[in-house]
């Protein structure tokens, strides 16, 4: 599936994606970065899924030199990957990073994981798990049940997260997980805050 | 639902295998259901035989006489197809196959013949490769385990399932041993006809089972387990121990998800989720079970009664660590502890009733503690070994558990002396532990439960 098919999937099933633009078009990418400045580049291949470990993410550019550098540069590493685009984003605001990510289990059928993102799910593996679909009961302990749900309510003058938002992304995520049936899928991160949350990149795997 | 009534309580019984010869597994089920006081025919069946034990024996099960509602299996793998064949024109509703030697060795061929037998004749198979079926009440009991060498438990409440005749077989001699109950236990080994979803089914709806445990390795329906669990839990608690190679997620593979969610803790999750309680361990799956007897309480609040200082902090402390909340008595409780008690106890929890206390300070205390309005559960520790104690200290704390106001258990620590009055209480279904924590554990988990169904049923 590509980048974008998999990003308007998401958007079908109501679950929020940063507003971005994927394109080999430069002038596209330019028009769009125009009115939204500071922008994120990122370089969409399916043969390089590790992106931000081969240089393929460039974050905060500020003007058009800066989006043409960017541009190029990331243009190049993907010489002879395939690239199905460059995806070129609206910078999300600082806020407390999520995974929220589904797979097919032999036994079990579709899974949802949900956790906080960065070291909390992979050194601390800090995560719950349910088998879908969900109930809203499942998706209210899925999030309770983390080592991290204080920092989902605030703490030492940090915002928080809308709980009852991720309630409905974990809702809206099985949903799609019973009905699309992907073998693997990460939506990583995803950037919560006070008044909602926002996705920022995905990965899938069919 | 498949009614296994035919396994459980059946009116007759051939013994397919039956032997003559000491030690055999066909000799010692034999034998089994002659000593164990089984009240129904018995057919032993041998061509080589004419009598076995004192019974008429049959060439084949079509030469007995009369009907025949179960079968108990004991011949090598490559006959029992032709003989489970023979059960089907025989009309034999339910067989039990101890005999191994299929799937579990590679031997699917052979395995995919006898489902295809069960299934053109309707016999609902336990097993194959499995350790069989005990219920103390009809004193069925195809347990191939001598009884000299593996306690059989009185009849309760507990409904074991295991996957694992090993770990089953420990748990019926725990058991047995502690004066702890069971309504029905079956070892089912490859699941072949009758898996853990309609086991667990049957026993959902049998009425002699309160408490289900189950052992498994794997499953063989993922889904129709989870939706046949979830619906039990709701009326009877569940706990599962589930052993296997902890297999997590590939590392090699591309998603976080994939790499953090492995087959274990997709099962975590359906335990989780259906509302089970997750045992670690025997020794959790053996203390857990024994608790869920108690009557559910509302509320989380502990109050705890001893004879020892030091026993009562510790069990305090398990209680924090547990989740759980130490009980603040109300003034009413603590006014009446004051006149019953001598004027030396200090009457906050944990309550010491000092190293003199007798059976009747016991009581005292425990009357009055089980009405307080703060307090949901009631934990009773005994220091078996101080002066004052005696036997009647058991009548009191059976009592207070048998008016079923509050849930109670026992900690008693220590010695044979100990040991001996804990099994006492366990067979009087005071659930007894050895320590105070391993008794939070299973508090904490009974009380997690209780409160689910509590706010179930009220919501």
């Amino acid at each position: 599936m590509k980048y974008k098919e998999l990003c308007n999937m998401l958007s079908e099933y109501n679950i929020n994606v940063i507003e971005q633009v994927v394109t080999l078009d430069f002038d596209e990418a330019l028009e769009f970065a125009s009115s939204r400045y500071p922008v994120a580049v990122k370089g969409i291949s399916e043969k390089m899924t590790h992106k931000t470990e081969v240089g393929l993410v460039k974050l905060g550019i500020k003007n058009e030199e800066e989006l043409k550098s960017a541009w190029n540069e990331i243009y190049g590493k993907m010489e002879g990957a395939e690239p199905e685009g460059i995806a070129v984003q609206r910078m999300a605001r600082k806020g407390i990073e999520l995974i929220v990510g589904g797979r097919e289990d032999v036994q079990f059928g579709p899974v949802v994981m949900f956790g906080l993102g960065g070291i909390f799910v992979e050194i601390f593996r800090d995560f719950s798990l349910r088998v879908c679909p969900i109930s809203e009961r499942d998706a209210d302990e899925m999030i309770k049940e983390i080592r991290g749900y204080p920092l989902l309510l605030g703490t030492r003058g940090t915002e928080g997260a809308n709980i009852q938002e991720i309630k409905k992304l974990l809702l809206n995520f099985s949903d799609m997980l019973v009905e699309k049936r992907v073998n693997e899928i990460d939506l990583n991160p995803v950037i919560a805050y006070r008044d909602g949350y926002v996705v920022v990149d995905a990965r899938v795997k069919e | 639902m498949k009614n296994l009534d035919c396994i459980f309580s059946p009116k007759s019984v051939a013994i397919i295998g039956a032997s003559r010869k000491l030690n055999k597994i066909g000799n010692v089920i034999t034998k089994n259901f002659i000593d164990g006081g089984y009240e129904g025919d018995i057919y032993p069946v041998n061509p080589q035989a004419d009598e076995i034990l004192g019974l008429k024996c049959y060439p084949s099960v079509l030469d007995i006489p009369r009907s025949v509602d179960c079968a108990v299996v004991v011949i090598p793998a490559p006959s029992v197809p032709k003989v489970l064949k023979e059960c089907g024109e025989k009309g034999v509703k339910g067989a039990v196959v101890i005999s191994g030697g299929f799937s579990e060795i590679g031997n699917h061929e052979l395995e995919r013949e006898l489902v295809d037998v069960a299934e053109r004749y309707g016999v609902h198979v336990i097993g194959p490769n499995c350790m069989g079926v005990l219920n103390p009440r009809s004193h069925v009991d195809s347990i191939f385990l001598p009884m000299y060498k593996l306690g059989r438990p009185r009849v309760g409440e507990i409904g074991f399932i295991s996957q694992s005749g090993a770990i089953g077989g420990c748990i019926v001699d725990l058991c047995a041993r502690a004066g702890v109950g069971m309504s029905k236990f079956v070892s089912y080994g490859n699941a072949s006809v009758i898996d853990e979803a309609d086991l667990l089914e049957y026993l959902a709806y049998d009425k002699e089972t309160q408490i289900i445990e189950v052992y498994i390795e794997g499953v063989k329906r993922g889904r129709k387990f989870m939706d046949i669990l979830k619906e039990i839990t709701k009326i009877k608690p569940v706990v599962i121990l589930k052993g296997g190679v902890t297999k997590r997620g590939a590392e090699a593979t591309m998603s976080h998800t994939a790499s953090l969610a492995g087959s274990a803790e997709v099962y975590r999750a359906v335990f989780k989720q259906c509302k089970a309680v997750e045992a670690h361990s025997l020794e959790e799956l053996f203390d857990f079970a024994k608790i869920f007897y108690q009557p559910k309480c509302r509320g989380k609040r502990i109050g705890i009664i001893t004879n020892g200082g030091g026993t009562g902090i510790l069990a305090a402390d398990s209680i924090e660590r547990n989740g759980l909340e130490l009980a603040e008595f109300s003034d009413k409780t603590k006014n009446e502890l004051r006149q019953k008690l001598p004027e030396y106890t200090n009457v906050r929890n944990p309550l010491d009733i000092a190293g003199d206390a007798d059976a009747d300070r016991y009581q005292a205390a425990i009357e009055t503690v089980i009405e307080d309005e703060n307090t949901d559960f009631l934990v009773i520790i005994v220091l078996f070994q101080t002066a004052a104690i005696d036997s009647r200290i058991i009548e009191t704390i059976v009592r207070a558990n048998e008016i079923r106001k509050k849930p109670i258990v026992a900690i008693a620590t220590g010695g044979e002396y100990t040991e001996f009055h804990k099994r006492i209480l366990d067979s009087y279904g005071v659930p007894t532990y050895s320590t105070p924590s391993a008794a939070m554990r299973a508090v904490a988990e009974f009380v997690n439960y209780s409160m689910f169904v509590m706010n179930s049923r009220r919501g």
